[in-house]
């Protein structure tokens, strides 16, 4: 393998599934696998412009390839759908305090809820995101205040829709 | 708790870093690298590429070949091969005692004398095929896709590109037997023993999206990749002498092959393909074909194959070169052209010895292939 493809390799390795998951959280899965593919070939293409750490600047490369080849119905009808299968997940498995955060930010304008899960779920740093969305790292972190104090209330404004599930009580107990 | 640690816990399950599925990986990591990566030597003047269709495994293992040499063998007519017994895969080929240079030289004259039009746009239509032998199973399947290029002849323009993968369809009655044995999949997996490991990838049998794509000319006015890229005015002013020609698009070899920087190929085999490409579908003048043509006939190794069939089914000369590939296996690259009008119809890469990618196939078989539907100047763009 030559060098190109060893580090190529690599990197796809890393952040396929980060770039797969940020993707879905913009348009759902149907359209993912395609855009992935898209935005690594585009990196291959590119390799000598991709810098360390390449997460970010894949996330901003896929970011166009979603902008430049799905039409915005499309997409929005398949986040329509990613987002109830967030929510509407077996509540016996779940928890009733992450479907709560989930159904908050399922309800936030998309704006808000990219710079959110590219902060929590991915990791970047608001300089990283700021590369993502295409501001400076100043706009980003106001975008992020902004975005975290909506989710926050969004939070508080939903009501407790499902009971809080009781601890689960000790067999032996009862049955003494 | 802060909304954001809240929101990290929440991350849904499926979102979280789990493995890429090993087909998926394969597939994806192919499609990517079977494009020609922009040379790190040469950073700052990125080569321009076209656009590739179809998954094209042919071409990351063409990408990754590590040495290619040319047979010496001067102007001599192509020693007979062993005709394959799916006559469905292969090319009638007769040689005959006529010199590779005379047959050139020939096409030179009909290519300097064939007028071109005009137009904003150089316009080309191709359908490549690709032959995949099936990991499981061993049937083979034939890939397809149609590709459409408008280059604009003004700088400061986009170049358009359309292009659909048309689908695999199994080769013959016995490939498409052991396809339904093996419960006609809808998604063939196909693999190589490689230099580095075993590649494999997916080939779905279905029909594509048709994709639209658009891009500002690389540095706003390069066009063609010619061993360096270059304008549209670099191309119309190409000289057409052969010599002189031969000169200006040696000045760009440096020993390593048209595909990548990690493999050594001879100045004629170098010249060849470039030569080749130069023929086969850029908007050259009719005398700078001529040239060409001319320059290729000078060139040792070179072989004529007369009364070749073409992907499409038309007749033509080829013109090839042979050479050793990754796997390891011996390939033939050549260029199938209308003597009578100097035009080329298709690129094709045909088995001499089977072996990586091309284990499995019979000599003879032409494995890869880009046939040349249509090229011209139109005003139309790809809205048109």
């Amino acid at each position: 393998m030559t060098d190109d493809a060893h580090r190529f390799t690599g990197m796809y390795d890393e952040c396929r599934q980060r770039v797969w998951a940020y993707v879905v959280s913009r348009a759902g899965r149907q359209v993912a696998d395609e855009v992935v593919s898209e935005t690594f070939a585009i990196a291959w293409r590119r390799l000598d412009d991709v810098p360390e750490p390449a997460l970010p600047w894949l996330l901003g490369v896929a970011r166009n390839v979603l902008r430049d080849n799905i039409r915005a119905e499309v997409r929005r009808e398949a986040l329509a759908a990613e987002l109830r299968a967030w929510t509407e997940g077996d509540v016996a498995d779940e928890v009733t305090q992450r479907i709560g955060v989930l159904r908050a930010l399922a309800a936030l304008h998309e704006d808000d809820r990219e710079i959110l899960v590219l902060v929590a779920w991915h990791g970047l740093s608001p300089k990283e995101g700021a590369r993502v969305v295409g501001c400076s790292s100043a706009a980003f972190r106001v975008r992020l205040h902004r975005a975290r104090k909506r989710l926050k209330e969004a939070m508080e404004a939903a009501e407790p829709a499902l009971p809080p599930i009781p601890a689960v009580r000790n067999l032996s107990e009862e049955w003494s | 708790m802060n909304p954001i640690d809240e929101l990290r816990a929440a991350r849904p399950a499926h979102l979280g870093d789990q493995p890429v599925d090993e087909r998926t990986r394969a597939a994806e990591l192919t499609r990517a690298m079977a494009a020609p990566r922009q040379s790190r030597q040469s950073r700052r003047t990125r080569r321009v590429v076209r656009p590739v269709w179809s998954l094209g495994l042919a071409g990351a293992a063409a990408a990754t070949a590590a040495a290619v040499v040319i047979t010496s063998n001067g102007a001599q007519p192509v020693t007979p091969r062993t005709t394959p017994a799916t006559s469905a895969l292969a090319t009638t080929q007769a040689t005959v005692r006529l010199s590779a240079r005379d047959v050139l030289l020939a096409a030179a004259g009909s290519a300097e004398s064939r007028p071109e039009g005009r137009g904003a746009y150089w316009h080309t239509t191709s359908v490549s095929r690709n032959l995949y032998v099936a990991e499981k199973g061993g049937y083979r399947i034939m890939d397809v896709g149609r590709s459409e290029m408008w280059t604009p002849r003004a700088t400061g323009g986009e170049t358009w590109s359309r292009g659909q993968s048309l689908g695999a369809h199994p080769v013959t009655d016995e490939d498409r037997a052991a396809w339904e044995q093996a419960g006609s999949p809808s998604e063939i997996t196909v693999a190589a023993k490689m230099i580095g490991g075993t590649k494999r990838f997916v080939v779905p049998m279905a029909e594509g999206k048709v994709r639209t794509e658009h891009a500002p000319l690389l540095d706003g006015d390069k066009v063609f990749w010619l061993g360096r890229n270059i304008t549209m005015k670099d191309l119309r002013r190409l000289p057409a002498d052969p010599a002189r020609l031969k000169k200006w698009l040696e000045a760009a070899y440096d020993g390593h092959g048209t595909e990548s920087a990690d493999e050594e190929m001879s100045a004629d085999v170098w010249l060849f393909k470039v030569g080749v490409g130069l023929v086969t579908d850029m908007p050259v003048t009719p005398e700078v074909r001529g040239a060409a043509f001319r320059m290729l006939a000078g060139l040792d190794g070179v072989r004529v194959t007369e009364n070749v069939t073409d992907s499409e089914g038309r007749r033509g000369t080829a013109v090839s070169v042979t050479e050793d590939v990754p796997g390891p296996a011996v390939l033939e690259d050549r260029l199938v052209f209308d003597v009578a009008t100097g035009r080329a119809l298709a690129r094709e890469n045909v088995v001499v010895k089977p072996g990586g990618l091309q284990a499995g196939l019979e000599p003879g078989t032409v494995w890869n292939s880009t046939a040349l539907l249509d090229a011209g100047w139109t005003d139309a763009n790809f809205k048109g």
